[in-house]
C-alpha cells in the first residue's frame, strides 16, 4: 500500500516535471551534457559556458604560459583565499567584492594597466566556482583580447603538486 | 513523551513548517532547471547524464510532497520522501564540506554563482530531518484529507 503511494507520488512528480519542462521557455534537454573532473590536459568547460565565452584551458596548459611567463594570472577569490594559497606571481582581484561603477577603470588599474593585448589566465577555486568566468567575461568585455579561463583553479594546480605560493599559514 | 509526539497541533505546526519549506525550496527550481541542473553538477557527486532529469523531477516531488504533507494526503509517503530527500541533502552537503567545496547548496535558490556556504543549510537539514522524525512517528491524524 504504502509503496504504492510512494510510486504514485514519483510518478504525478516526474510527469508534472515533465509535462511543465516541455512547455517552459526555460525548459532544459533531458539529457545534459556534462563533464565531471579534469583529466589535467582537457580543460573544465562549465555547464554555464557561452559561445563567445574566453577559451577555457587546461592545467597543462596553464602551467606551461606560467613557466614561460608574460603571462597574468588573475585569482578571483577572496583575499584571504588568496592570501591562503595561490598560483606564484598571481595577482588577488575578488570577483564578488568589484565595484559597480568605473569598472573598466578599476580593472585597468587593478592589473597595474597592462596592454590590451597581454595575456590574462583568471582562475578561482576550482571548478565549483564560476567568479574566473564572469571575470574574464568583464574583461573581454572591456576589450582585453587574450583571456583565458583555467577552470581548474587553484585546487588543480595545488593537486596536481605544482608551485604553490603561500602568504600566511592556513593551518593546512 | 508519547503524548507529547501526538499531540495534534505539535503535528500540524510541523507539517506547515516543513511543508512551506519545502514548497517555497521547490518554486525557483522549479521556474529556473538550467539554475538547478548547475546547482547539481557543482556538487560532482551525480553522473553528468542524470543531472538535468533530476533537475526536472525533484523540485516537483518537493512541491507534491510539500503539498501532500500539509493537507494529509499520502501522508506516511511524503513523509517518507520528505525523509530520503533530506538524507540524500545531508548526504550530499556532507561530502562538499568534507570535500571543501565553497559551492552554492542550491537548496532555495539555484546557483547564479557556486559560490556561498554549505555549513547553514546543512544545519537547517538536520533540524527538518528532526521534524520529520516526529512526523514519522506521531499518530495524530487530525487535520487531514486522506487516511494514511
Amino acid at each position: 500500500m504504502i509503496i504504492r503511494q510512494i510510486i504514485i507520488l514519483l510518478i504525478i512528480s516526474a510527469l508534472l516535471g515533465l509535462l511543465v519542462n516541455t512547455i517552459s521557455p526555460n525548459g532544459i534537454e533531458l539529457l545534459g551534457k556534462y563533464r565531471d573532473i579534469s583529466s589535467g590536459n582537457e580543460p573544465i568547460i562549465p555547464p554555464n559556458a557561452e559561445e563567445g565565452d574566453p577559451s577555457f584551458i587546461a592545467l597543462d596548459l596553464a602551467e606551461l604560459e606560467f613557466n614561460l611567463g608574460e603571462v597574468l594570472f588573475i585569482d578571483c577569490r577572496e583575499f584571504e583565499e588568496f592570501e591562503c594559497g595561490t598560483i606564484p606571481g598571481s595577482i588577488n582581484i575578488p570577483f564578488d567584492y568589484l565595484p559597480y561603477e568605473n569598472l573598466e577603470q578599476y580593472l585597468d588599474s587593478a592589473m597595474g594597466f597592462v596592454s590590451k593585448d597581454y595575456r590574462i589566465i583568471t582562475f578561482c577555486s576550482g571548478d565549483e566556482c564560476d567568479q574566473s568566468l564572469h571575470l574574464a567575461r568583464n574583461l573581454q568585455a572591456f576589450g582585453y583580447k587574450n583571456v583565458s579561463i583555467f577552470f581548474g583553479g587553484s585546487r588543480e594546480w595545488e593537486n596536481y603538486g605544482l608551485e604553490f605560493e603561500r602568504r600566511q599559514d592556513c593551518g593546512e | 513523551m508519547r503524548r507529547i509526539i501526538d499531540n495534534d497541533y505539535l503535528t500540524m505546526f510541523f507539517r506547515l513548517v516543513v511543508g512551506v519549506t519545502f514548497i517555497s525550496a521547490s518554486f525557483y527550481k522549479i521556474i529556473e532547471p538550467g539554475d538547478f541542473a548547475k546547482s547539481i553538477w557543482f556538487y560532482h557527486i551525480v553522473p553528468g547524464s542524470i543531472i538535468n532529469l533530476m533537475a526536472i523531477v525533484l523540485p516537483w516531488l518537493e512541491l507534491v510532497c510539500g503539498v501532500c504533507l500539509i493537507f494529509g494526503i499520502y501522508y506516511r509517503s511524503s513523509v517518507i520522501w520528505i525523509n530520503i530527500m533530506m538524507v540524500v541533502f545531508i548526504i550530499a552537503l556532507t561530502s562538499a564540506l568534507i570535500r571543501g567545496l565553497d559551492i552554492d547548496c542550491g537548496c532555495f535558490k539555484a546557483a547564479k554563482s557556486s559560490n556561498g556556504s554549505t555549513l547553514q543549510p546543512f544545519l537547517l537539514d538536520i533540524g527538518l530531518i528532526i521534524l520529520t522524525i516526529q512526523l514519522w512517528l506521531s499518530q495524530s491524524r487530525k487535520w487531514m484529507l486522506g487516511k494514511s
